[in-house]
């Protein structure tokens, strides 16, 4: 107890307390009501950008899982020292900071980036594809953000899973087709289902992604916390929105404990 | 002995391995287009650039405004990851080691702030440090990143204390030593790779850090990823090439190092 007594105390007073006030806030603070909470419920722009938010999320989830899980499948099927230079090339940019891969995407997406560049040389056509300042760069870049957590959580399904089965299968005449969708595939869904889940998580409450790839109409519900503490200065509404951001990461994280048979981080094992 | 093929051996077909290479070349593209950019001249985007210069990284370490908030960065990720590396440490000790009432249930809030949306712990924080009168302050933004570095440092450590062989403390125990000398002359000696390691992440973790700095750092005290995220929304200047390759190199270098510490334990 003594060991963890530092750590608990930092997490309490500079992370439980500061939580509790948010909510108290959100809750009209000193003089209790939920107007707040009835104007997120009425209001179209916060349906607007709850949908804004579920759309870029949902869309940018599928897309990580349809390019993760082969990277993933990809990697478990390397030799362990390929597979340990080759994990570099996700580990890499896992570890790029979020503002250099927005840069980078402004340059290349730009109206005059490279994708639009190439294109006038190829076609010598005048005129651009817009893909910067809307939804498509906020779900490029946001895809890009979450690759890493997929291809991590699917890889460590893929790598619990014995060769028995396969090998079993293998020799009773399965087809590598088969052997994929009736043993690999099923076996990995736990591992898809928390890689979904951490995705969503995560993309929900981003930031940084809509606010520099994004346009007017694509601000997500951590942009809108933001717009209440600099621009109308109403700290109840942005605890609010900052309270329904932390239910629905709650909600999914019960999911996560479920799929890992109830650990949330495996933290017993 | 003859070898074996196997179907764990077997190679991904031809559309995976596509699909697969297409998503390595994808998570690369930003670091391979954001190097070559750095070398550029001038004011313009070109890529590739029509000629090669340091013109970038001379304007980058010219320009006061930025070296002052490299300088802010590096003073706040040092001193958050040595605080973190501390704290973190003696709780994942006190996990791995002790069992107690109501372990679970603290260390999962001890890895919370992983889960709590940044957003929301900015915003919270930045209200707190308000009441506190605290906000952009240098020790304000210090105890901010480690709320969000610790749970990184106790789950890494975690993972390393586990592999420690409890029976060389035991052992350590037996022939007479306090538990402050078992912790100091077993323990982590045979934990350096691996506190090296939490140390580096939560070092690079604050280092990278923008939403909650972006709440609590104040005009003296903007971080470098601060004066990035404002660079880059209201007046991308090709000097941004010079500070991302910069900060790809960084994380480059501790990737590797990290690496190579894990094949030493």
């Amino acid at each position: 107890m003594r060991f963890i007594a530092p750590a608990l105390v930092l997490l309490v007073a500079a992370f439980l307390l500061p939580l509790l006030y948010v909510v108290y806030l959100s809750f009209g603070g000193s003089s209790p009501s939920l107007e707040k909470y009835a104007a997120i419920a009425t209001e179209p722009l916060y349906r607007q950008v709850l949908l804004n938010s579920v759309y870029i999320s949902v869309v940018s989830t599928g897309l990580t899982l349809l390019l993760g899980y082969p990277i993933a499948y990809h990697l478990e099927a390397q030799p362990p020292r390929r597979r340990t230079v080759l994990m570099i090339l996700v580990l890499m940019p896992f570890w790029t900071s979020i503002l250099v891969k927005s840069f980078a995407f402004t340059v290349i997406l730009g109206k005059s980036g490279i994708i639009n560049s190439f294109l006038q040389w190829a076609t010598g056509m005048e005129g651009h594809l817009p893909m910067l300042f809307n939804r498509f760069g906020v779900v490029v870049g946001m895809t890009h953000f979450l690759l890493p957590f997929m291809v991590f959580t699917v890889l460590a399904s893929l790598l619990t899973q014995g060769p028995e089965l396969r090998r079993a299968a293998n020799v009773m005449g399965a087809t590598r087709l088969t052997i994929f969708w009736r043993i690999i595939f099923p076996l990995s869904l736990p591992g898809v289902m928390a890689g979904i889940l951490i995705c969503m998580i995560m993309s929900m409450a981003m930031f940084i992604t809509p606010a520099l790839l994004g346009g007017r109409g694509d601000l997500m519900i951590s942009n809108l916390v933001e717009f209440h503490v600099r621009d109308t200065l109403d700290w109840e509404m942005a605890s609010a929105l900052a309270v329904c951001l932390l239910a629905i990461t709650g909600v999914f994280c019960i999911g996560i404990a479920r799929v890992r048979g109830g650990q949330l981080f495996g933290e017993e094992g | 002995m003859a070898r074996q093929t196997t179907i764990e051996e077997r190679v991904p077909s031809a559309a995976t391995r596509l699909i697969a290479w297409l998503g390595y070349a994808f998570l690369l593209m930003p670091s391979l287009v954001v190097l070559p950019m750095s070398f550029g001249t001038g004011t313009e985007f070109d890529f590739p650039p029509k000629s090669f210069s340091l013109d970038l990284y001379r304007e980058y370490f010219s320009e006061p405004s930025w070296v002052a908030s490299t300088l802010t960065s590096l003073q706040v990720a040092a001193a958050s990851a040595a605080l973190s590396l501390l704290i973190g440490g003696l709780a994942a000790y006190g996990i791995v080691r002790y069992q107690f009432r109501g372990k679970k249930l603290l260390t999962i809030f001890l890895l919370s702030p992983m889960l709590v949306p940044t957003i929301v712990v900015a915003l919270a924080l930045y209200l707190y440090l308000g009441i506190a009168r605290a906000t952009g302050t240098t020790w304000g933004l210090i105890l901010c990143h480690a709320v969000v570095c610790v749970p990184y440092v106790i789950v890494t450590m975690m993972a390393g204390l586990r592999q420690v062989d409890r029976n060389l403390e035991i052992a350590a125990t037996i022939m007479g030593a306090s538990w402050f000398g078992v912790l100091t002359r077993v323990t982590i000696p045979l934990l350096r790779p691996t506190i090296l390691a939490s140390g580096l992440f939560a070092f690079l973790i604050s280092f990278d850090e923008v939403v909650i700095s972006f709440f609590v750092s104040g005009v003296r005290t903007q971080t470098l990823p601060v004066k990035m995220y404002s660079t880059i929304h209201w007046e991308i200047s090709p000097v941004l090439a010079a500070v991302s390759s910069l900060l790809t190199i960084l994380s480059l270098g501790i990737c590797i190092l990290v690496a190579a510490l894990q094949k030493e334990r």
